[in-house]
């Protein structure tokens, strides 16, 4: 009788994560958040589902903000000027996409297709802007944690980048 | 070729719009009062919404800034109309126990004999003749009078006019209030209906409205605000050089609301304050024989005509192009069209709704445009 009483007042404490905040953790964005942080995120993003061979986005198109896959999968790919298809990645569960977009509204670089029936979270420009402006905080650590992905990303393309200078130099 | 298919749906498409116009048609009579407060309510948080954000940043929870608000400006707003009532009345009261102790009619014949006497001949020539300009003067005066007698008469239609409106404001106040408390919700499940793939597009759309409605609003709020100030300081000037006049600060707000409505608006926030300075000095000698420098300004009207003259060029050329700068970037001659359609489909409300409005057209024709160039990337 006793712990059905306790167990009735903190039943909102121990609250099932959903698989959307499951998905989020995975995400390097939003790392080391709480959980409570992970709910006000949750309210803000958009759950979006694509059937097969669905474009997400195309390549050219003006960049809205990034995507993180929830089940399902998606391909990047670009098409050269004889039309033929050049995959960059397929990507799964967990995953994520289109990150770039979140700062400046340049054209994709690629495409992106689901190759499945896909259940996508999108991310935008303006979400991140209501974040910043209702809870600043929050939103100075999603632009820091987006910093630290593009440095990385910067780092392997500059590693890439002296590898091939030294093979062409040794060649 | 287009093949039969696609003519269908194009058909289909356009014969459930068509009927849905119709239906729009048949109902609205019943639901416009509601959507136009729907409207109002929307509009009124897209100018609290920075202050309730902020509150939720600052206090945890957005239901303490939403309650912080609805207090602070229903307190505000309680507090205008209470203390303009109450001044309101003494004001009327006194103007109809001046009015009866002076011979109205005497007191503009005299001023128009005198203000013709010091004008220059070239001008009372052009000017319609004394006993016209009178017997129109003393009309319109025997009418202001009637109107406020009439005023404690008709005290029982009134109380029902403003039973009515307090209905309707304190509707728009819930709306205004839910609004506030859920619109990111609102918002995101508004964006959900939009198919894959105008999804982005339409974000975009949403996002750059939201942007601009909010810019304007905010920025003639701000404009508004500081057209009552200046208004205040200019009359309370004109107060210390003799002009007499009363309900200072509630003059000074109507001015700076009837700014809202472009181009109209200014001339409005004049009138109560020529009509106060008649009221106060009607009797004075020193404010009927007043002079502008040399010009005759009797009951100092010139003087609070030019007045707000410089507070208009102040806010059209310093104010407004800061506060609200290009936020709307329409022609000049696109806002005087949109006020003319404005005000002809609603009179004054559509008047101050209808730059907002062609803003958003104007948003809209742009991703329209852009989609339609665009549409192989989609």
């Amino acid at each position: 009788m006793k712990s059905a009483l306790w167990e009735n007042i903190f039943k909102g404490w121990k609250k099932e994560e959903s698989a959307t905040v499951l998905t989020l953790k995975q995400v390097p964005i939003f790392e080391d958040f709480s959980n409570r942080e992970f709910r006000e995120i949750e309210k803000l993003i958009h759950q979006r589902t694509y059937k097969p061979k669905e474009f997400i986005f195309k390549r050219l198109a003006p960049g809205e903000g990034m995507y993180i896959i929830l089940s399902g999968g998606v391909e990047i790919y670009a098409e050269d000027a004889n039309g033929s298809r050049n995959v960059f990645a397929v990507l799964d569960e967990g995953d994520f996409f289109g990150e770039m977009s979140l700062l400046d509204a340049e054209p994709r670089s690629a495409s992106a297709i689901s190759v499945d029936h896909s259940e996508l979270l999108g991310f935008f420009r303006s979400d991140l802007m209501s974040i910043l402006d209702r809870n600043p905080d929050l939103g100075n650590r999603i632009l820091l944690n987006l910093a630290k992905v593009v440095v990385e990303r910067l780092r392997h393309t500059n590693n890439l980048l002296t590898e091939a200078q030294k093979q062409a130099s040794d060649g | 070729m287009a093949k039969p298919t696609d003519s269908w749906s194009q058909f289909y498409r356009l014969a459930v719009g068509l009927l849905l116009i119709y239906g729009l048609t048949i109902i609205w009579p019943y639901i416009s009062s509601v959507v136009i407060m729907l409207v109002f309510a929307f509009l009124f948080t897209t100018v609290l919404l920075p202050s309730v954000d902020l509150l939720e940043r600052k206090l945890g929870k957005r239901v303490f800034g939403v309650l912080i608000i609805t207090v602070a400006v229903t307190g505000g707003i309680g507090l205008f109309i209470g203390s303009f009532i109450s001044q309101f009345a003494g004001q009327a009261k006194t103007f109809i126990e001046q009015v009866s102790k002076y011979n109205f009619e005497e007191i503009i014949k005299n001023l128009v004999a005198s203000l013709f006497a010091k004008m220059p001949a070239f001008i009372t020539a052009i000017l319609p003749q004394g006993d016209e300009l009178t017997e129109w003067l003393t009309g319109l005066a025997s009418n202001v009078t009637t109107y406020f007698q009439n005023l404690i008469s008709v005290a029982g239609d009134l109380v029902g006019a403003i039973g009515s409106a307090f209905f309707t404001g304190l509707m728009v106040l819930i709306f205004t209030i839910i609004v506030m408390q859920n619109y990111h919700n609102f918002k995101r499940s508004m964006v959900h209906f939009i198919p894959n793939k105008y999804f982005e597009v339409g974000l975009r759309l949403t996002f750059n409205i939201e942007r601009q409605v909010s810019n304007y609003l905010r920025g003639q709020f701000m404009a508004a605000a500081s057209v009552a100030v200046m208004s205040i300081i200019g009359l309370l000037i004109l107060n210390a050089l003799g002009a007499n006049l009363t309900l200072v600060i509630f003059i000074g707000i109507i001015a700076g609301l009837a700014n809202l409505i472009p181009l109209v608006g200014p001339f409005v926030g004049m009138v109560p304050a020529i009509l106060i300075a008649i009221m106060n000095n009607l009797g004075n000698e020193a404010a009927i024989a007043h002079k502008l420098i040399v010009i005759p300004s009797p009951f100092y009207i010139l003087d609070i005509i030019l007045m707000f003259i410089i507070v208009q060029q102040l806010d059209n050329n310093i104010v407004t192009p800061k506060l609200v700068g290009e936020s709307v970037g329409l022609h000049p001659l696109m806002v005087m069209i949109a006020l003319l359609i404005g005000g002809t489909l609603l009179g004054p409300l559509g008047m101050l709704l209808a730059v907002p409005t062609a803003g958003i057209i104007k948003v809209i024709a742009q991703e329209i445009s852009f989609v339609s160039r665009n549409a192989h990337l989609l």
